[in-house]
C-alpha cells in the first residue's frame, strides 16, 4: 500500500487551480489537502499542513512564490508554475529547478510530477538544496523585507526602514517607530540593499540616508548621526568615510 | 558636419581645376588688354591663381561665420566686401611677388648665376591699369568663391536636415513599436490561454467566449495602434474586451463601472491611453484585494476639455505588485509629445484608492 501524497495548490486564479485539480485526477494516490489564493494564505497553510508537494505560482498578490519559500524555509517538494517571468525562469534554469510554463499539457504536468515524486520523502540537505541556492543567489536588490513573527508576517518596504541595528544573532529593523527582529546578519542584509540608500555607519548600524537629518561631531574625532526621528546613532571612523563618499 | 573643400582630395582637385580656369581667364584678359604673349601670360597668371585658390578657400570660414539665418544686408556687405577687398589686395601683392621671383628664377636658370643680368626686368610689365584690373579680378574671384561656398554649405545643410528628418522618423516608428510591444503583455496572454485551457473541460462555452474576446482584443489593439487618434468610444470598447477577459480570469473579484457622457463618446484621444490604466488598476489594485473591488471609469466633456478619471481600490499594505509608475510616465510623455503642455495626466494614491486623472483638449471626430 502506497502512502498518499499530500498536495497544496497555490495560485490566485481559480481557473488555474481548477486545471491542476483536473490534471491531478489521473493520479489517485494524490490527496489535495488545501488551496491558497495568495502568498500569505500559502505561508499559513504550508506551516499548518506541511504538504508533501506544493504547486506554487510565482506572481501572486501579497507575497510572491519565492517569498513564500523564504518565509517557510521550505527546501524541496515544490513545483513552480508561471505564465511568464523572464528573471525567475533564468534563475530556475541556472539552478536546475523544474517549473511548469502556463499553459501546460497533461503530459508535461505528469513529467514534472514524476520528477517531484522521486524526491518526496528523501532527506534534504539544506546547504545543497537547489531552492536554498536560488533564494540566496545574489539577485536584484530587495525592495521590501519580510519578517515572520509567530503567526504574523510583516512586510516592510525598504524605503520605510529608518535604521537596522545588529544584536547578537539577529538584527532589529526600525520602521515607523516600531522595531522588528529578524534572524539574519547585518552584512547579509546590507548586501541585499541599495548601497546608495543604506550606509553601514557603524559595525552594528545600517542607516537609511533618506531618514538622516544631520551629522554632528560628538567628541574630537567621532561623529554621531541624528535621524529625523531624533534617534542618535554612533558613526565609526570608517563609517564616516563611507557616508562622506556618498553625500 | 560640414567640412571645407580642402578636406577631401576629390573636391580639392575640382577646386584647383576651377582656379586653373580662372588663371586662363586672367591670361586672356592680359593678352587682349596689354598685348602680352600667351606664354608669358600663362607663366605669370597660372601659379598665382593656384596659390590664390588656397587663400580664397578661407571663404568657407567667412560664410560659416555668418549663418544664413543671421544675415543682415549691411553686416553681410561689410564682412563679405571687406574680406574680398583684403583678398584682392593679397592677390595683387602675390602677382607682383611672383612676377619678380619668376623672372629671377628664369634668369638664373637660363644664363647661370654669373651673368650680370638685369634682375629688375620682370616676367611682364605691370602697368597701372593692369594693377587695377588684377585687383578687381582678385576681389571678383573671392566674391565668386564666397558664392560657391555659400551654395555648397546650403546644399550640405539641406542634406543634413534631410538625414535628421529621416532619423527622427525612424525613432518615432521605434517608439510606436515599443508602445505596441508593451501593450501585448505576455503575462496577460499566457495566463488567458491557461484559463482557456482550464475552461475547455469545465465550461466549453465560456472557453469559446474567452477565445473570441481575446481575438477581438488583439485585433483591435493592432488596428487602433496604427492610428494617431481615435474616438474615445473605440478605446472604451477595447477596454471592455479587456475587462471581459480579466473577469473570466479573476471571477467575481473584478467588477467594473464605466460611464461615458454622450458628448465624450466622439472625443478624440491617442489610442491605447486608457487600456494600460485599466490593466494597472487590476494588476496593482484589484488583484491584491482578497475581496476584490470595482474599477470606476468616468469620461465627460467640460468646456474645451475632455476629462477622464479612472479609480480603483488598493490594498492598505502595499506589496511588490505596487508599480514603479513607469507606465503612467510613458503615457505622460506621449501626451506631452502630442499636445505639448496642453494635456495633463496626474495620479494620486490615498490609503484606499488609486486615482488617475486625464485632461485633453477637446476635439470631436467629424462623422
Amino acid at each position: 500500500m502506497m502512502n498518499p501524497i499530500n498536495v497544496l495548490i497555490v495560485d490566485d486564479e481559480e481557473l488555474a487551480r481548477c486545471l491542476i485539480r483536473e490534471y491531478l485526477r489521473a493520479h489517485p494516490d494524490i490527496v489535495i489537502v488545501g488551496e491558497a489564493e495568495h502568498g500569505l494564505d500559502a505561508v499559513k497553510q504550508i506551516n499548518a499542513l506541511n504538504p508533501d508537494l506544493i504547486f506554487l505560482d510565482i506572481q501572486m498578490p501579497k507575497l510572491t512564490g519565492l517569498e513564500v519559500l523564504e518565509l517557510t524555509g521550505r527546501q524541496a517538494g515544490v513545483i513552480f508554475t508561471t505564465a511568464y517571468d523572464q528573471y525567475a525562469l533564468k534563475a530556475f534554469d541556472l539552478h536546475a529547478i523544474d517549473y511548469l510554463l502556463k499553459p501546460f499539457s497533461q503530459t508535461r504536468f505528469d513529467e514534472a510530477l514524476a520528477q517531484a515524486r522521486k524526491s518526496i520523502g528523501q532527506p534534504v540537505n539544506p546547504q545543497a538544496s537547489a531552492i536554498q541556492q536560488l533564494l540566496s543567489a545574489p539577485g536584484k536588490l530587495l525592495d521590501r523585507i519580510l519578517i515572520r513573527d509567530r503567526t504574523q508576517v510583516h512586510v516592510i518596504p525598504v524605503d520605510k526602514m529608518e535604521y537596522v541595528e545588529a544584536q547578537d544573532d539577529y538584527i532589529s529593523i526600525v520602521s515607523d517607530a516600531k522595531s522588528y527582529l529578524k534572524t539574519q546578519s547585518l552584512s547579509e542584509l546590507e548586501a541585499q540593499l541599495d548601497p546608495k540608500k543604506f550606509v553601514r555607519v557603524h559595525r552594528s548600524y545600517l542607516i537609511n540616508i533618506e531618514r538622516l537629518k544631520s551629522i554632528e561631531r560628538s567628541t574630537k574625532d567621532s561623529h554621531v548621526a541624528i535621524m529625523r526621528s531624533g534617534k542618535q546613532i554612533p558613526i565609526s571612523r570608517t563609517g564616516y568615510e563611507r557616508i562622506r563618499q556618498i553625500m | 558636419m560640414i567640412k571645407p573643400i580642402v578636406s577631401s582630395m576629390r573636391k580639392l582637385m575640382w577646386y584647383l581645376m576651377a582656379w586653373l580656369l580662372a588663371g586662363v581667364v586672367v591670361v586672356a584678359l592680359l593678352v587682349t588688354m596689354a598685348n602680352i604673349s600667351w606664354g608669358a601670360g600663362l607663366g605669370f597668371a597660372i601659379p598665382v591663381s593656384l596659390i590664390y585658390g588656397f587663400v580664397a578657400a578661407s571663404a568657407f570660414y567667412v560664410c560659416r561665420s555668418l549663418p544664413f539665418e543671421k544675415r543682415q544686408f549691411l553686416l553681410t556687405l561689410v564682412i563679405f566686401g571687406g574680406a574680398s577687398l583684403l583678398s584682392g589686395l593679397m592677390w595683387l601683392l602675390l602677382c607682383y611677388a611672383w612676377n619678380y621671383l619668376a623672372q629671377a628664377i628664369r634668369h638664373s636658370f637660363l644664363y647661370g648665376a654669373d651673368t650680370d643680368s638685369n634682375l629688375t626686368v620682370n616676367l611682364i610689365v605691370i602697368t597701372q591699369p593692369m594693377s587695377v584690373m588684377l585687383f578687381v579680378a582678385g576681389c571678383g574671384f573671392y566674391l565668386l568663391s564666397i558664392l560657391v561656398h555659400d551654395v555648397l554649405i546650403a546644399l550640405d545643410n539641406m542634406r543634413l536636415a534631410d538625414r535628421r528628418a529621416a532619423e527622427s522618423r525612424v525613432q518615432a516608428r521605434d517608439a510606436e513599436l515599443q508602445v505596441l510591444r508593451t501593450q501585448i503583455n505576455p503575462h496577460f496572454l499566457f495566463n488567458s490561454l491557461n484559463s482557456i485551457s482550464a475552461l475547455t473541460s469545465i465550461d466549453p462555452i465560456a472557453a469559446r467566449t474567452m477565445t473570441l474576446e481575446l481575438a477581438q482584443f488583439f485585433r483591435q489593439t493592432l488596428a487602433l495602434s496604427e492610428k494617431e487618434q481615435i474616438p474615445l468610444a473605440d478605446e472604451i470598447t477595447l477596454c471592455k474586451h479587456f475587462l471581459a477577459i480579466e473577469k473570466i480570469r479573476f471571477g467575481k473579484k473584478l467588477q467594473s463601472d464605466i460611464q461615458v457622457s454622450d458628448t465624450a463618446q466622439a472625443a478624440l484621444i491617442p489610442p491605447m491611453l486608457l487600456q494600460p490604466c485599466i490593466e494597472n488598476a487590476i494588476k496593482h489594485g484589484i488583484r491584491d484585494l482578497t475581496e476584490g473591488g470595482t474599477i470606476t471609469l468616468r469620461a465627460m466633456t467640460r468646456g474645451d476639455w475632455l476629462h477622464v478619471t479612472i479609480e480603483n481600490p488598493i490594498d492598505i499594505n502595499p506589496s511588490t505588485t505596487v508599480g514603479n509608475g513607469l507606465g503612467l510616465k510613458n503615457s505622460q510623455q506621449r501626451l506631452r509629445s502630442l499636445y505639448g503642455e496642453k494635456a495633463r495626466i496626474s495620479w494620486t494614491r490615498n490609503t484606499e484608492f488609486f486615482i488617475v486623472e486625464i485632461a485633453i483638449p477637446l476635439s470631436i471626430v467629424n462623422l
